[in-house]
């Protein structure tokens, strides 16, 4: 199979996924940034197909800039956010269960707590752009001690990268500013969870970038998101009365 | 012999660096007079542009409180056996689909999860007869955990139900349940599914489906059900008036309604 085979598939992987939770468009705008080139218009194609939204809804949505940020941080922003929202979840879910080691909880109650807090810091920033957290359904990890120290490893790593590659792309310096105060605290981490679980906590002398479309490619292959449980409906009471 | 003239050289700008730091009573002028290489940092440094203010600081981290949560549910994703015990020869209980006849998510109370063979199970409260029926599924049949913070307590000695958020009453309103030929059943329970919109009087604005069932009304339409919703008859409360559900005057079942999150525990007593 072609490099561009795998690549579209997983663009096809990520169109689902995405589908299920795109209830305003935005993560259509994001992604279509994740795929700039050719695979961006199969994405769009794909979301457009499975979500019943046309490019008119993704032009509206660009439309909505928060004052202050162009169109381009807005939509990178907003795809931190999510990555944020997927972050804080997986911690917080693994401190809720209490299933893994005391040892494991005590850095993941410290590493949660931050990353919640960077949530509400770009939902503070966003405004009214702000992406509604997707569900998700981490499949187990967080109470599997081998699952959720690897699945953090690779979100802290990658998310590290992933900054490193917006923050050459940002136009305004103000959100570049406050990216960075990220980005060091993600790289710390990183490292942090890499020296608990006995991994090297710096491989190279330089690091490099990671690109949206890699970020939005891991995550759909962990399939963490997911559509939202359907608890209310309208149809008439049978219950005995 | 090369080397050692670039290791004498890079002593003498260490040297040269090291006395760059000026004395107390220098001035920066002074400083720069009698050391070049400060001088040409000092020139650098202020050839850079003003900072921009960051868009954006990020606020005071906040641990969890364990006592936040009183309980968590999963929708069942795939058809599944529940089972006795967490293998997967175990024997089976009951089956489970993904929907209610309602059309919302089948959804099951978690208490717990372990792990076998390298298979994660998880411990789910059952919405079947006999009431308090547990089982194992595999995690895999289950879709993502959600977690509340409420409980809800209907004591039925005293016709009345309450409301708990982190351990704290948020509301109590007097109700009905049932008469002794078709009595609301005692024991530990959930919510399970939520109705609004329906137009049917009976049962008021709102109405919650609970995993009770009950014992006599076995035949009754949808599986005999005990629901917790409003009523047309408010006269009739607080009283032992029903068929076994729980009901409530309207105005304490909107307000119910806006407390109470599907998957809250319920303890009827």
């Amino acid at each position: 199979m072609t490099h561009d085979h795998v690549a579209d598939r997983a663009a096809e992987e990520l169109a689902a996924t995405l589908a299920d939770v795109d209830s305003d468009g935005a993560l259509q705008e994001t992604a279509a940034l994740a795929f700039p080139e050719t695979r961006g218009g199969f994405l769009r194609r794909s979301l457009a197909l499975l979500s019943g939204l046309g490019t008119a809804g993704v032009l509206a949505s660009q439309s909505r800039a928060a004052p202050g940020l162009t169109k381009n941080d807005v939509a990178i922003l907003r795809f931190d956010l999510v990555l944020e929202y997927l972050q804080a979840g997986l911690y917080t879910e693994a401190e809720r269960l209490g299933e893994l080691t005391p040892e494991t909880l005590a850095w993941a109650r410290v590493v949660g707590a931050h990353e919640r807090a960077h949530v509400q810091a770009l939902k503070g920033l966003l405004g009214r752009n702000v992406v509604p957290s997707p569900s998700f359904n981490y499949r187990g990890v967080t109470s599997d001690e081998q699952a959720f120290t690897k699945t953090a490893v690779a979100f802290e790593d990658l998310t590290a990268a992933l900054l490193k590659w917006q923050a050459v792309r940002l136009d305004s310096r103000a959100v570049v500013a406050a990216a960075v105060t990220l980005h060091s605290v993600e790289t710390r981490h990183a490292a942090w969870i890499r020296h608990e679980v006995g991994l090297a906590p710096v491989t190279s002398a330089f690091d490099e970038p990671a690109s949206q479309e890699r970020m939005a490619r891991l995550i759909a292959s962990t399939r963490f998101v997911t559509s939202p449980a359907r608890t209310v409906a309208s149809g008439r009471p049978r219950f005995t009365g | 012999m090369r080397r050692f003239a670039v290791g004498v050289a890079l002593v003498a700008v260490l040297v040269a660096a090291s006395k760059a730091i000026p004395e107390p009573d220098l001035t920066a002028a002074d400083a720069d007079r009698t050391n070049a290489p400060a001088a040409s940092l000092r020139r650098a440094a202020t050839g850079v542009p003003p900072p921009a203010s960051p868009a954006f600081s990020v606020g005071e981290p906040r641990l969890l409180e364990h006592a936040e949560t009183t309980g968590r549910y999963a929708p069942v994703v795939n058809p599944v056996a529940a089972v006795e015990s967490p293998r997967p020869d175990a024997d089976p209980v009951v089956s489970l689909l993904p929907t209610t006849d309602e059309g919302t998510d089948n959804v099951v109370l978690v208490l717990g999860e372990t792990r076998r063979k390298g298979r994660s199970w998880v411990h789910v409260r059952l919405p079947v007869l006999p009431n308090g029926r547990t089982a194992w599924m595999p995690r895999s049949a289950l879709g993502g955990y959600r977690f509340v913070r409420t409980r809800l307590v209907v004591d039925r000695a005293r016709l009345r139900a309450t409301l708990f958020e982190a351990g704290r009453s948020v509301f109590s309103a007097p109700i009905g349940v049932g008469t002794a030929a078709a009595p609301t059943p005692a024991g530990e329970f959930y919510v399970r599914l939520k109705l609004a919109g329906f137009d049917n009087p009976f049962y008021g604005p709102v109405a919650f489906g609970t995993s009770a069932r009950s014992a006599v009304l076995t035949d009754w339409p949808g599986g005999g059900y005990i629901g917790i919703h409003g009523t047309n008859a408010p006269e009739l409360l607080p009283g032992r008036v029903s068929h076994g559900c729980v009901r409530m005057r309207n105005e304490d079942i909107v307000e119910l309604g806006r407390l109470m999150p599907v998957g809250t525990p319920l303890t009827i007593l």
